[in-house]
């Protein structure tokens, strides 16, 4: 079974004082999966990858494929034993081999006989549409199509897991957003387990079943999707997951449990078990929680005013400053407009946000 | 699940890593380069300290004596002076063509290429028969038919210079063009519209930007022309002006002075390493003029009417290092006996006499094309391989690999061949006076070409090409079979033949090493002017020269890259 089970993983960069690039890694990546590794440039999920399809030897833990071990520090089953495909973040397409050639390449080596290896391949591009281009040198192909070269050649050989390293940043965002869903369909198509490597949460956010985000060499959540997005597992998972608003409030009880006080206004947000009555905490708001309306603040409203707003076309954003000087971004319906000095009052959508512990507050 | 089926490449039980065929080519890339450079060079170092015991003797015979002191001296002075007219000659040369509408570009081109490209044995050869005292045509010619009594000697330090900066002129040349070409008029502008005058403009900025590339191809230069055995032998022998490369030749004469010779040896390399640690100092300082990259726009200045007496001076060049030597050496080469009366003596008789009667230069010419093709594919190898450990493998130690392919670069012909004697007298294989010991002299010598001819492709090929050929289930082989080599084939074509070019010619280290059986072209010249036969003397060399013109024209057709950046001689 393409299942792949990460226990403790940790590889060092120089010295073992020096930095971490993974550290303390747990992941279980289950059969048929989509699973996307998250977070920004250095986080170490390019990493986690290399170490997954072998490149690198770990400095602790195991990976596991079904059953077998193929990663520990006391060595790894080389990459050209692992049985995998790997997509590249450049494509990887050698530039001396025309488009047959490069995706019929797995299967020579398998000693697939010439005829049906031809089928196959033909099969494959036609999958990936670029039939009829099996002749061109990838110097003759666009972008796009390279990265189709590309996935052909790892798919052909039919591998449990593929990996894939960044596969649509070098594309325009016209084709990066065709290429997204092509992608889908062909890892729903397959069954093959997709370990997916990028920094574009919104990429993430709509390829994978699973989210495993990554931050200073450490995982910081593993979720859907929707876990992450809306329940963030922490601050540093909140603000790498898109547009968020940090509002310093108070825990203080209510009539209905835990809420969290922000300029005087008791917000009905999930307080988890561990925050007491009267400790400073964050209120984490996404831009589109936040809902205006003309007026002064009744119960249960914020007063603010909108210091400034963009034109994003699909969406108005406005920024708003609360009585307490804290500021604030709303992003609404442009059918709603406010100009740069109306007061407003705010509502917040209480169950989409959450709730951190202030970083360096006393308790 | 079905889809698994396919997916692992059916391959035999992994073997340890070091066991495999990548582990066995590793392995003998190192243990070649070991033997090759590291183990010569120590035995050097132990021939010039130790006789029965530790000694100090030899060094203090090679500082102390009159002879080896005035060959030091002779040699930096020879150095020096080379150096130094280089720029004279390299600096405005550049300067023409990169910064002025100078006509004839190419023609300065073409003359700097050639130039560098010539061995200088061989204009050292032309400019003796034009200029000997006595029997020099030039000479003979103004004594005789003009009636001047003036006598040119070619066989003085002066001659010497002369000879060895056309060789040498091109160093300064071809990195201060790099440099200026790469300087953005931008740069220029940008002084000229706060108000700076042009000259002003040129002292202030353009000259700091190309110093270092200046300073660094003098240098070069410097390197260049200490090393070169045979226009020294060929031009200060006759005129007692012994440098450092004759005088350790000398020292193999019977009885053979190993340890003097060995310490002399030391001492010259000490001197070359000098002069290129600063070079490459130089070198990394002019880095931000090549920051404007390939499309840098330089400024091209109007000299009006004196772009004629720039363009004379080039003509001037090209007459003197192109047309003048090689003019000579056709016209000897045709001549029953080289004098005044040319046209009264045509003959077909010296090629004949070199190619068909004569067995000794027959061999040679057959021994050189063999080893050079020998010598050049191994350093190729050679080269791919130690620059992949380099720049592909975590290989501990790898730097000191590369390193150690660096060090020829620092040995003058003839100090590797001193530092081979050394070596191998001791082992007990008898390798001298065999092939074999001059392809380990050009092998050895010249594969810091090959390291960079594949290091400098391998950097431009993305890692990922070869890793993915990796998951695809490739061993080491079939990745390096299928990807790797074929992607780096022009880079090492391109290597090959800037290793075939100077070994087909090289005489400092063959003229210690060579025997009757295994004797080259560039000492079959050698023994031949020695002798006495100024006539087929020219002829081989002009059929040298017809086998570096196919071998460059086969470059030029294939690859089109700037080949033969190391001459020997």
């Amino acid at each position: 079974m393409a299942t792949i089970q990460i226990n403790n993983l940790s590889k060092f960069y120089g010295s073992k004082e020096g930095g971490a690039a993974v550290s303390g890694l747990n992941l279980d990546i289950r059969d048929n999966q989509f699973v996307t590794l998250l977070g920004p440039s250095g986080c170490g999920k390019t990493t986690t990858l290399r170490l997954i399809a072998g490149y690198i030897t770990p400095d602790a833990g195991t990976i596991r494929v079904g059953d077998r071990v193929v990663s520990s520090a006391d060595g790894v089953a080389p990459p050209d034993r692992r049985g995998m495909g790997m997509v590249f973040q450049n494509y990887a397409v050698w530039p001396h081999k025309t488009v047959f050639e490069n995706v019929v390449f797995g299967l020579r080596l398998r000693k697939v006989p010439a005829e049906a290896a031809r089928r196959k391949v033909l099969d494959m591009l036609a999958m990936v549409n670029l039939a009829g281009l099996e002749d061109r040198l990838p110097s003759e192909l666009s972008g796009g199509q390279q990265q189709r070269v590309a996935l052909a050649r790892s798919l052909v050989v039919e591998p449990g897991i593929l990996l894939l390293d960044e596969p649509l940043s070098n594309l325009d965002a016209k084709l990066r957003e065709k290429m997204r869903t092509e992608l889908k369909q062909l890892q729903r198509r397959t069954g093959i387990t997709f370990v997916y490597v990028t920094h574009d949460q919104a990429e993430a956010l709509a390829l994978s079943d699973q989210i495993a985000v990554m931050h200073g060499g450490e995982l910081q959540q593993y979720g859907s999707p929707d876990d992450v997005y809306r329940r963030p597992a922490n601050k540093i998972v909140a603000d790498f997951m898109g547009i968020v608003n940090f509002l310093p409030g108070t825990v203080e009880a209510g009539p209905n449990g835990l809420a969290v006080a922000v300029d005087g206004v008791a917000v009905p947000a999930p307080v988890h078990g561990t925050l007491a009555a009267g400790q400073p905490v964050d209120l984490a708001v996404r831009p589109e929680s936040v809902r205006l309306a003309v007026g002064e603040a009744g119960t249960g409203r914020l007063a603010a005013t909108v210091t400034d707003m963009t034109y994003l076309g699909n969406l108005v954003e406005y920024w708003l400053q609360l009585e307490s000087g804290t500021a604030l971004r709303a992003q609404t319906h442009p059918l709603e407009r406010f100009s740069v000095g109306d007061r407003v009052n705010l509502s917040i959508d209480a169950a989409d946000c959450s709730v951190f512990p202030r970083a360096g507050a006393a308790h | 699940m079905a889809l698994l089926t396919l997916a692992s490449p059916s391959r035999a039980a992994a073997l340890p890593r070091w066991l495999g065929l990548e582990g066995l080519v590793i392995g003998g890339a190192i243990a070649a380069l070991v033997v090759l450079v590291v183990l010569p060079v120590l035995s050097l170092v132990a021939a010039s300290v130790w006789d029965k015991g530790l000694t100090g003797s030899f060094f203090a015979t090679a500082l102390g004596s009159t002879a080896n002191l005035r060959a030091l001296g002779n040699s930096l002075i020879l150095g020096a002076w080379t150096g130094l007219i280089s720029i004279v000659i390299g600096v405005p040369l550049a300067w023409a063509v990169s910064r002025t509408n100078v006509p004839a570009k190419g023609l300065i081109q073409l003359t700097a290429t050639l130039s560098y490209l010539s061995p200088p044995f061989l204009t050292a050869i032309a400019f003796v028969n034009l200029f000997s005292p006595n029997a020099g045509v030039a000479n003979v010619f103004l004594r005789e038919v003009v009636g001047l009594d003036v006598t040119f000697n070619i066989f003085t330090m002066s001659g010497l210079v002369f000879v060895t900066v056309l060789h040498t002129f091109p160093f300064v040349y071809l990195l201060a063009s790099s440099a200026l070409q790469s300087v953005d008029a931008s740069y220029e502008e940008a002084a000229q519209i706060l108000g700076a005058s042009k000259l002003r403009t040129a002292l202030s900025i353009t000259l700091p930007l190309v110093a270092p590339a200046v300073l660094s191809g003098t240098l070069l230069a410097f390197v260049n022309a200490i090393a070169l055995f045979g226009s020294q032998a060929i031009i200060g022998l006759p005129g007692r002006v012994v440098t450092l490369p004759t005088r350790i030749y000398a020292l193999f004469d019977y009885p053979p002075q190993y340890g003097v010779a060995s310490a002399l040896s030391l001492l010259f390399i000490a001197i070359t390493v000098i002069a290129l640690y600063l070079q490459r100092a130089f070198l990394a300082r002019r880095s931000y003029v090549t920051l404007a990259g390939k499309g840098a726009r330089p400024q091209l200045m109007d000299l009006g009417g004196w772009r004629w007496a720039l363009f004379a001076l080039c003509v001037v060049a090209f007459v003197v290092a192109i047309l003048l030597p090689y003019g000579t050496l056709i016209a000897v080469s045709f001549s029953k006996s080289w004098g005044l009366a040319f046209w009264q003596n045509l003959t077909l008789e010296n090629y004949r006499f070199i190619l068909i009667d004569y067995d000794v230069t027959r061999r040679a010419i057959l021994n050189s094309l063999m080893l050079a093709t020998i010598a050049a594919t191994f350093c190729v190898f050679l080269g791919a391989i130690i620059s992949w450990i380099d720049i592909r493998t975590r290989l501990p130690g790898r730097k000191l690999l590369d390193y150690a392919a660096l060090i020829p670069l620092g040995l003058p012909g003839i100090v590797m061949a001193v530092a081979l004697l050394q070596f191998w007298l001791k082992m007990p294989v008898a390798l001298y006076g065999t092939f074999a010991i001059l392809l380990l002299a050009y092998v050895g010598r010249y594969v810091p070409l090959g390291v960079r001819a594949a290091n400098s492709s391998l950097r431009q090929i993305d890692p990922s090409l070869e890793e993915a050929a990796q998951i695809l289930g490739a061993s080491w082989g079939t990745r390096m079979k299928e990807i790797t080599l074929p992607l780096i084939r022009p880079g090492l074509f391109a290597g090959w033949l800037l290793v075939f070019v100077p070994v087909i010619q090289e005489l400092s280290a063959s003229i210690l090493l060579f025997s009757s059986e295994s004797i080259t072209l560039a000492v079959a010249v050698y023994n031949l002017y020695e002798t006495g036969y100024t006539e087929p003397v020219a002829a081989l060399a002009i059929v040298n020269m017809i086998i570096i013109a196919v071998a460059i024209g086969i470059a030029r057709h294939f690859g089109g890259s700037r080949i033969g950046l190391k001459t020997g001689g």
